[in-house]
């Protein structure tokens, strides 16, 4: 009975260890997610605006399930000591709901991220970027949201469009109705500014001579930190699962083996 | 417009004959390298650096735009300003006009090397409407094409005049809402990630079920089964025999 006892012992401290880094990684998700959703970039707006914000709802979700893991992973640590069944039950059952949370914030975020293309956001840059007349407060809101964003975007990261200066002259435009082509070949931001914030050479800009206006796009600027925080939700969360996965599987069989 | 120069028999010579030079040069769209270089109603030129020579010093070269149509016809001798050429008129009313005049004193010659040196087809926005300013610069109404040339005019008498440039053909934009925005791409990712976790969730629920019936149907476990943690004592049992067949053997 001595070969019993000890992987009793072994098989409940690989279920303990199993349960702290559940815990550990709950908080780390809830850090994560925490950490997108103070939207660093600014960059929420722009989704906002295309009502495909769903990888915000994932990363909120994202921490909760990180508290209730921590909880949750203390429960089951205090149940696989105890030897508890009634303990263990309620954690498996309250683990599994909390397993289909995180499971649908995953899926949430990574389904998602497929529909940020470039072309989504050129043409609601096109769309709404300074554009003059609105339809109703809502409308107001997105298109402030969008200009402003956008200022912002082409101003710190030195760029301008979605692709590149080009966009602004391929396609018609809210902004192309309020400025004319002759004046604003592309909006004032594309141009290189110095320390006061007005272009170095205006009539440089409007030529397009390298070097003084912005040739490159910002996608990448704007794709960047979407992917980081998409993917950082969801594969995250899809390796926590994992883990889970197999602890859970490991505590039915604890379970089962309990004596009355 | 001044008087007749005294040139005799006018009537043997058509008018624009009459005396401009042809120079061997014709305008050109500037570098590629330019981002604006065409918009939808701006083009840039290269500017005429090194081809009006001392013979023109003192006069005024001015640049014609015109539609491929009025090409043939054109006159040299209908002056800049007039309504035939005024830039509001044009193309309707005015099949040409004639802007950016300058003298050869602009268009130093050698070209300094890195030097940008460009002319920009309809930058003025402030006189397109302005029928006081019918030699304005301003943007271009239809995507084109355009034809142009430079020409030198002393007074009013045409001296020089360069070829006329290939047709230029200005950008047309296309509208946004024809920008398709095709929604749902499934990514390789996306999809093994839904799989893999609805399969592990699937054996989690069907586990879950198994454990409930097991503890339902009030059967014990298997042959081994962990007991509470008391400590097991296995007490010595000292038997008769172990006991003889020491003293036995001693």
């Amino acid at each position: 009975m001595a070969k019993g006892g000890d992987s009793i012992h072994i098989f409940q401290g690989l279920l303990v260890f199993g349960n702290v880094v559940i815990g550990m990684c709950g908080i780390a998700l809830t850090a994560e997610c925490i950490f997108f959703v103070t939207d660093p970039h600014g960059l929420y707006p722009l989704l906002e605006a295309t009502e495909n914000d769903d990888i915000y709802a994932a990363a909120w979700i994202g921490i909760f399930v990180g508290f209730a893991l921590f909880a949750l992973s203390i429960l089951g640590i205090a149940g696989v000591i105890k030897s508890n069944r009634t303990l263990l039950l309620v954690y498996i059952i309250l683990m599994l709901i909390t397993y289909a949370f995180e499971m649908a914030s995953c899926i949430t975020a990574a389904t998602h991220r497929d529909f940020l293309t470039p072309n989504l956001f050129l043409k609601q840059m096109l769309e709404r970027y300074q554009k003059s007349e609105t339809d109703n407060n809502n409308d107001k809101w997105m298109i402030k949201g969008v200009t402003e964003t956008w200022d912002k975007l082409m101003l710190q990261n030195q760029c301008c469009g979605v692709r590149g200066p080009s966009d602004w002259q391929e396609y018609t435009s809210a902004f192309r109705i309020m400025h004319s082509d002759a004046d604003f070949p592309w909006p004032r931001n594309c141009c290189v500014m110095d320390a006061q914030g007005s272009p170095i050479n205006l009539d440089g800009c409007k030529l397009g001579i390298p070097g003084y206006y912005n040739s490159n796009g910002c996608y990448d600027a704007i794709s960047g930190p979407m992917n980081t925080h998409a993917w950082g939700v969801a594969w995250f969360g899809f390796a926590i699962l994992c883990w889970t996965f197999c602890v859970l599987l490991g505590t039915m069989f604890y379970w089962s083996r309990i004596e009355y | 417009v001044r008087g007749c120069s005294g040139v005799s028999a006018p009537l043997l010579h058509p008018p624009w004959l009459l005396t401009a030079d042809k120079l061997p040069y014709t305008p050109t769209l500037a570098n590629a390298t330019l981002g604006g270089l065409m918009t939808a109603s701006t083009f840039v030129l290269e500017q005429p650096r090194c081809v009006f020579t001392e013979a023109q010093r003192s006069a005024v070269i001015w640049l014609v735009v015109a539609t491929p149509t009025a090409v043939d016809t054109f006159d040299n001798s209908v002056g800049p300003g007039t309504p035939k050429r005024a830039f509001q008129g044009f193309p309707t009313s005015a099949p040409a006009y004639m802007t950016l005049n300058t003298t050869l004193l602009n268009y130093p010659c050698p070209k300094p090397p890195g030097e940008i040196t460009v002319l920009r087809v309809g930058s003025e926005t402030s006189c397109a409407e302005d029928e006081r300013r019918p030699t304005c610069n301003g943007p271009l109404p239809r995507p084109g094409p355009y034809r142009v040339k430079f020409l030198a005019l002393e007074g009013s008498k045409p001296i020089a005049e360069t070829g006329w440039s290939d047709p230029i053909m200005l950008r047309t934009a296309q509208p946004f809402s024809s920008i398709p925005v095709m929604g749902s791409r499934r990514s390789a990712g996306m999809i093994a990630l839904t799989s893999i976790l609805s399969i592990l969730f699937a054996i989690l629920l069907a586990g879950l079920v198994a454990l409930l019936v097991f503890w339902g149907s009030d059967v014990c476990g298997g042959s081994s089964t962990f007991s509470k943690s008391e400590p097991v004592t296995v007490r010595r049992y000292n038997t008769h025999h172990v006991q003889d067949q020491t003293a036995a053997q001693l």
